[in-house]
């Protein structure tokens, strides 16, 4: 009985597309449609993943490494945010939305965007010259996000190569590869780091956010110095900062906002691509009532602005103790600021040369060249206190290279790669001006306690044949 | 129109049986109750002797002089006898009977049928009953009336619809909506811009044989929505004033006040020290310690911050006893709940006029509602009209036209969530301490020198203190100066035209029409709050949504001799646009202007453009024998643009059969058996609503742009092989009326969704979270009674109950992984798709007043041997425990009338199904400085040996809370939803003023809500979670029903 009346439309009737997105498949006919791609992946290091305002890429975890650290306290506990990254019980939780869940997916999304680049652009129609430098970018970001996974989710490199780390992927695929180890994630880092810096030898950035050869070479010289390759990391180091000279001091009490000559990477963020109340400023800038700093101001330990000098101007970015105001309560970080009232434009640091003179001086006095560890640290220090003299030997450079990063890089993200990678116990100073028991809770934690480790997201357990609850960290 | 269709069909029975007898003539009109209009077509008899009323209801019989009795029977009415008095006139007011006339005619898909002659499942409510609820969205009228549903409330946002499930929860990931239908068109508007006045009936069409010709998206069933239409041969005006009062329709949670809450945060605080190294000595705080420390602490600026008592400092509260001082005094106590929520107006105006002429009708309907809401700051107001005109062209030809404009605004669409500008939320959890105003060192309200207007406290430390709750934020200043707004233009547009040809053919084209806008605004002001730092900030948006429905239909309708044919077979295009825009920008250099062009800066600006087509073609026969036999069949193809090519189109179908068992010869003997169908269907209809319009593609997703440079990133694979999610639905039943008396429905039915467009997840390490696949089977099962006893029925007085019971069970039986865990659900085969997994409470350790939880103990071989308790949560082991899925749930009415007053009630009702109320888990915390605490937190552990199932009160403890089975609850409720109280004034006092009904009404929605826990709303959510969403709220209406 079925009776039929009328022709159907057009096939094309039912083909629709959408605006706000493009087919996969187009993006690569091109280097320009590449360049996208990479763009697209830059931009996601500084995305509110979720919306969550206590994710925002790479400064979020930049800032819970610090939390996790002696040298940082959280004023109160207002809103909330970071005070359970401080107690070391968020990257404990496997659920998720929770700090490791995300950070986990964080990282990996930007791999795997990285290597859909890399796995593309040899393909595509261009000049050769962008497809070297689209791609050596891209091994960059790699390397770059497989050093902060295999540290976050493991122990240091040293003396845990055999332990398991994190999956590798060097291409997209969407089956789960098993937990490499250790020395099988620096493996590929390394062998990424070396590929890009030969891929960009001669090429320059088009945004400020791109990695050039110097970016490489400075993120190298972050990788060797974990993995205490003293003299790589010296090298990279020296070789890193050589185009970059230090900011001015009137520069360092400017905000760490604004790009400089001494900013050899960072994420250069408009207005209009700020994460307003989910971004790094958000969350440390007090001037304004910014919002999650609110009653959580981010303040240096009494411990360690005690051991910086009067006459140094980096002591000026935190508040003189007695000078308390309703804003700033003693101690509180002045150091990272919105440039601009009534303007979220500001951009991110990732990597600058006084990190560089750091490793430089670490590296060298490790080697047992206390001159030429001496020479670094003093050219990174003297512009900011005239008065300073480096120690003389080794094994006291040493000691001094490490306090001077402390200071120096307060804020940066470094704390707990620097307790990770010198097998340090956490020992959080209390009392007056340092950590109070109600916001902190944990005082101290033996090196290497399971407990420094992230958790591996349960979904991936649920989800991938290759990691089940047995490959959880303990 | 159904009246004026009955009585056509009444008239061409009766009036060849017109009497002839000679002895005495007896006069009168008839009216229906309910409008007091005339009703035409009413059979009106006297032993053999018969007529029908005429157009005005006025009839005339002559009947033997000995007759004392005159019956009068009309479809749809009660049937009423008079007695004849010496005047021989006998006038009659008919009572409309919901339930019959409701079983007459039902909406299917492409057409109406008869009921009798349905095959399929469905239920019905018609605007008698609609109206006795005095709500803005029509959705919210269905719970408790019709078998198989279930209504989540959806909050009280002014202006906002509940949701509706049919027959469980039919997808897992993609929609397990139904599909909304108004006036044979699909609808794509808001619910709530239609207005209730404006609605006849309302259909759920729940099995395969009844909605399977709506097979592209009637896989969660279909909800018909029909307008009312003009009389032929009336003409009336009928106004409808409602004007009432709202208030909280579930109670706020019980909190503690200022003395206990500063005892529970002074001991809170000591016990954290007790467990901290104290930094004078090097050592743990003893006890002695921990006290002065906390009662140092406890109102400065790094504790509670904020002091309300006379006594300032540590003498607040006594460092050995944790009690407050005897002599402070409390200054102040201001209550955020009263100053930030209102008891609400609402008024409602509509005017309809309706009627027709011998060839067509019209209908012209105009109504106007006002909603404030229980929150300041926030109403909704809404303009509608509606005019619907039909003829009869020709003999052969028939048009009609129907075009509903509504206007609306609503403000105050507040966050939802943790947002500091969700009132709800914000109020809940703030400290009882904190003031509204700011309060100098003697609590006398400071004066705004400028304004000199009482000064708001903000929470910062330029005033009386960093709050610790919810800092620099005030939503008494905030909402007055903001603005949340959607101002909405709506309107549909159907038309049709029908051509009857060869005597049994009709060929009918329809062209339906949607068309939204809705303009939002996002303001946030300059001068306090959020925004201050970009002093102020304003989002514009614009959603612009087109959607038409073009249909072309041919139906044959054939009888040869005791068989009844009647078949259709169409074509029908479906095709949606969506267009949005929104612009952000901040720098407003004057407050109060919300409108971009002033703001300086430009913070974000996006535009995106969304398609989605079905092209199908379907087609359906039924048949009957003597109408006794019934069967049914249909078939439909579908092609949906979300799908690739190869996989676009799916094959849905259904075939049914009833067997009216009380039309059988041997079936006379059971007189008390008015009417017994049996009837049975099966089919397979479709789902392709994954919330995505492109969900085979591989997409890169722009506007991740890196400063000038233009981004994008990796947003989906593509997935072509993406087909249509299967629902195969067995359905049997029976409808039955004894005694004539009683009627109901009873069914048993099975869905299976198969296919389910299941968001596979994906190890995140691949740098994906999931992908669309068609994988997994869940299963619904379940039976429905609906049951009416009309227990009186007489001239004075009527008497109705209504019951209907609904319990499901859900099961899913197939899963891309063995287990896939999210939030407080794990999905897993064999259980249900909201079974709780959560680790188990185990109550307090008298000891030391640690929360316990239990964990299972297991061998060397890994087998569980018992269980022990453990005061780490993380070391808890999840179990299954409970769901959030009803045992059953129901709805009674008992409906009265004596003489002229009306009474109805409707009692809605949940037994069993679990609740996880974390709005009551975030007051239990152990102590955060600012945050509010239950009452509950009266009884916690103290001292050793304490038995209590509250643990100890610590700020910051670690590793003890979590969800967990402790704030699970027992999900049952029992709700008076409505109460409706009404008289009718008689006729003879307003008729001289040409008024021909005139009905005044009292009226409680959600009067009273019972629930396990006070502050909780089950009702909230499908699946048994809480948030912070507007409550329901509790309205008292007084209104009038005026016909002229």
């Amino acid at each position: 009985m079925v009776l039929t009346i009328l022709s159907g439309c057009k096939k094309e009737y039912l083909e629709t597309a959408p605006t706000g997105s493009v087919p996969s498949e187009g993006v690569f006919t091109t280097t320009d449609g590449a360049l996208v791609a990479l763009n697209g992946t830059y931009r996601y290091m500084w995305n509110s993943l979720g919306g969550s305002h206590g994710h925002f890429g790479q400064k979020a975890v930049d800032l819970t490494m610090d939390v996790m650290g002696n040298d940082m306290a959280i004023h109160g506990t207002s809103y909330g945010w970071f005070n359970a990254e401080n107690r070391f019980t968020a990257h404990l939780n496997p659920a998720p939305g929770t700090r490791s869940a995300f950070t986990w997916e964080y990282y990996y999304r930007v791999i795997n965007n990285a290597n859909i680049i890399i796995k593309n652009i040899d393909a595509a129609t261009g000049p050769a010259a962008d497809k070297d430098n689209i791609k050596g970018q891209a091994l960059a970001l790699r390397a770059y996000n497989y050093f902060y996974l295999v540290n976050l989710f493991q122990h240091t490199y040293k003396g845990n190569e055999t332990k398991p780390g994190v999956p590798v992927y060097t291409e997209p695929i969407i089956t789960g590869n098993p937990r490499g180890t250790v020395a099988a994630v620096y493996t590929q880092i390394i062998a990424d780091l070396k590929a890009a810096e030969t891929l960009l030898a001669g090429k320059t950035k088009k945004q400020f956010a791109h990695i050039n050869q110097a970016t490489v070479k400075g993120i190298y010289a972050r990788v060797a110095l974990q993995m205490e390759d003293w003299s790589t990391a010296a090298t990279k180091a020296a070789e890193a900062r050589s185009a970059y000279p230090l900011m001015s001091n009137a520069q360092y009490v400017a905000g760490f906002s604004v790009k400089n000559t001494e900013w050899i990477w960072g994420l250069e963020i408009p207005n209009d691509q700020a994460t307003i109340f989910a971004s790094f400023f958000s969350h440390f800038d007090a001037n304004t009532l910014s919002y999650a700093q609110l009653g959580m101001q981010k303040k240096i330990t009494k411990e360690l602005y005690d051991q910086i000098p009067a006459a140094d101007v980096r002591k000026s970015t935190f508040r003189t103790p007695g000078t308390a105001t309703s804003t700033f309560p003693d101690y509180s970080q002045n150091k990272f600021r919105l440039p601009t009232p009534g303007s979220w434009a500001a951009d991110y640091i990732l990597l600058r040369s006084s990190e560089m003179y750091l490793i430089e001086a670490e590296a060298n006095a490790r080697l047992g060249d206390a001159g030429k560890a001496k020479t670094a640290l003093e050219a990174l220090i003297k512009p900011r206190n005239a008065a300073y003299v480096a120690p003389a030997t080794a094994p006291d450079l040493i000691t001094e290279a490490l306090l001077q990063r402390r200071i120096e890089l307060w804020g940066e993200g470094f704390s707990l790669l620097d307790l990770k990678r010198l097998k340090l116990p956490l020992n959080r100073a209390s009392g007056t001006g340092n950590h109070v028991a109600a916001i902190a809770v944990i005082f101290t934690l033996p090196s290497q306690d399971p407990t420094w480790l992230f958790r591996i997201p349960q979904s991936e357990i649920d989800a991938s044949d290759a990691i089940n609850p047995a490959d959880q960290n303990p | 129109m159904k009246r004026k269709l009955l009585a056509f069909l009444l008239l061409s029975l009766f009036a060849i049986t017109s009497a002839m007898a000679q002895n005495k003539t007896i006069t009168g009109r008839v009216v229906g109750a309910d409008d007091g209009l005339p009703l035409p077509g009413v059979s009106v008899r006297a032993g053999s002797a018969g007529t029908t009323t005429g157009s005005d209801g006025n009839y005339s019989l002559s009947v033997p002089s000995a007759t004392t009795r005159i019956t009068f029977t009309y479809i749809g009415y009660v049937t009423q006898n008079v007695t004849i008095g010496a005047t021989n006139v006998a006038n009659a007011t008919l009572v409309f009977d919901s339930q019959q006339l409701a079983e007459v005619v039902v909406q299917v898909p492409y057409g109406s049928i008869s009921k009798k002659a349905f095959t399929g499942a469905e239920a019905t409510v018609t605007s008698a009953q609609i109206q006795k609820s005095q709500v803005t969205s029509v959705s919210r009228v269905l719970e408790g009336l019709i078998p198989g549903i279930q209504t989540s409330n959806g909050g009280g946002t002014p202006g906002s619809s509940a949701a509706i499930r049919i027959r469980g929860i039919g997808s897992i990931n993609a929609s397990s909506s139904p599909l909304y239908v108004v006036d044979g068109v699909p609808f794509d508007g808001t619910i709530s811009s239609i207005s209730t006045d404006d609605i006849e009936t309302v259909t759920v069409l729940k099995d395969a044989a009844a909605s399977a010709l709506y097979g592209a998206r009637a896989a969660n069933g279909v909800i018909m929505i029909t307008t009312k239409v003009g009389k032929k041969g009336t003409s009336r005006i009928a106004v409808n004033l409602r004007s009432g009062l709202s208030e909280r329709g579930i109670p706020e949670y019980e909190r503690v006040g200022a003395k206990d809450y500063m005892e529970l945060m002074w001991e809170s605080t000591r016990n954290a020290n007790l467990v901290a190294r104290n930094p004078a000595t090097g050592a743990n705080f003893t006890r002695a310690e921990a006290g002065v420390a906390a009662s140092a602490i406890l109102t400065a600026p790094t504790g509670l911050g904020y002091n309300p008592y006379s006594i300032k400092g540590s003498g607040l509260v006594d460092a050995a006893t944790g009690k407050l001082n005897s002599s402070a005094v409390l200054l102040y106590q201001d209550s955020w709940a009263d100053a930030l929520f209102q008891s609400a107006n609402r008024n409602d105006l509509n005017l309809n006029i309706s009627g027709g002429a011998e060839k067509s009708d019209y209908l012209l309907s105009v109504g106007y509602i006002q909603e404030d809401g229980i929150a300041k700051f926030s109403d909704y107001d809404r303009l509608n009209a509606r005019l619907k005109v039909n003829s009869e062209v020709r003999p052969w030809l028939n048009a009609g036209l129907n075009i509903g404009t509504t206007f609306s605004n609503s403000t105050g669409d507040f966050a939802t969530g943790t947002a500091t500008s969700n009132p709800f939320y914000y109020s809940r959890y703030m400290g009882p301490i904190y003031p509204v105003y700011e309060r100098d060192a003697n609590g006398i309200i400071v004066i705004d020198p400028v304004t000199n207007q009482k000064k708001l406290d903000w929470g910062v430390a330029t005033q009386m203190g960093a709050r610790p709750y919810a800092a620099n934020s005030n939503l008494v200043g905030t909402l007055a100066l903001d603005e949340r707004s959607t101002r909405r233009s709506e309107g549909t547009a159907n038309t049709f035209l029908e051509v009857k040809f060869l005597k049994d053919f009709a060929f009918k084209t329809s062209l339906g029409g949607n068309f939204y806008n809705g303009l939002g605004t996002a303001y946030q002001n300059s001068l306090f709050g959020d925004a201050v730092n970009v002093t102020g900030r304003s989002t514009k948006s614009d959603t612009r949504n087109i959607s038409y429905t073009f249909n072309q239909v041919l139906n044959w309708n054939k009888n040869f001799g005791d068989h009844g044919f009647n078949a259709l077979a169409g074509h029908e295009n479906y095709s949606f646009e969506g267009r949005f825009m929104s612009a952000t920008r901040t720098g407003f250099p004057f407050p109060g202007v919300v409108e971009l062009a002033p703001a300086a800066t430009l913070s974000a600006a996006t535009s995106f453009t969304d398609q989605h087509k079905i092209e199908s073609y379907f087609s359906q026969l039924n048949y009957n024998f003597k109408g006794k036999y019934l069967l049914s069949g249909s078939f439909r193809t579908d092609g949906s643009s979300r799908f690739y090519v190869d996989n676009r189109w799916g094959n849905f179908w259904s075939v049914g059969a009833g067997y009216r068992i009380s039309e059988e010869a041997f079936f006379k003997k059971f007189t008390w058996i008015d009417e017994l169908k049996l009837r049975g269907s099966y089919g397979q209809q479709g789902n392709e609503d994954t919330g995505d319009y492109y969900s085979w593609q591989g997409l890169y997703s722009l506007g991740f742009n890196n400063v000038n440079s233009p981004g994008a990133i990796l947003s989906s694979i593509a997935n072509p092989e993406l087909e249509w999610e299967k629902n195969v639905s067995f359905n049997v039943g029976a409808d039955f009326r004894l005694f004539n008396k009683l009627d109901g429905t009873i069914e048993y039915y099975e869905r299976t969704s198969q296919d389910l467009l299941f968001s596979v997840p994906l190890p995140l390490s691949t740098g994906l979270s999931s992908i669309l696949r068609n994988v997994g089977t869940m299963k619904n099962s379940g039976v429905e009674l609906q049951l009416g006893y009309n227990a009186v029925r007489n001239t004075d007085f009527d008497y109705r109950i209504d019951l209907n019971l609904s319990k499901f069970k859900n099961e899913i039986t197939k899963l891309p992984q063995a287990e896939i865990i999210s939030g407080t659900k794990k999905l897993s085969v064999g259980n249900d798709i909201y079974a709780f997994w959560l680790r188990e409470y185990a109550g307090v350790d008298p000891a030391n007043g640690d929360a316990l939880y239990y964990q299972d103990t297991k061998d060397a071989a890994g087998n569980v041997t018992g269980r022990t308790t453990v005061n780490n949560i993380n070391n808890a082991t999840y179990y299954y425990k409970g769901t959030a899925i009803p045992d059953l749930i129901g709805g009674i009415t008992n409906s009265f009338r004596y003489k002229n007053f009306d009474l109805s009630a409707l009692v809605t009702f949940q037994l069993g199904g679990e609740f996880y109320d974390g709005n009551y888990a975030n007051l239990m915390a152990r102590g955060t400085y600012g945050q509010a605490l239950s009452v509950n937190m009266l009884r916690r552990w103290q001292n050793p040996g304490d038995i209590t199932d509250v643990p100890r009160l610590q700020r910051g403890v670690a590793n003890q809370d979590g969800i967990s089975t402790r704030f699970l609850y027992d999900a049952s409720y029992l709700t008076l939803k409505n109460v409706n109280l009404g008289y009718t004034i008689p006729k003879s006092v307003f008729s001289k003023y040409g008024i021909s009904s005139f009905r005044a009404f009292v009226s409680a929605d959600n009067a009273i809500t019972a629930t396990k826990r006070l502050g909780m709303d089950p009702q909230r959510t499908f699946n048994g979670t809480s948030d912070f969403t507007y409550p329901i709220f509790r309205t008292f209406t007084f209104g009038l029903n005026v016909n002229l």
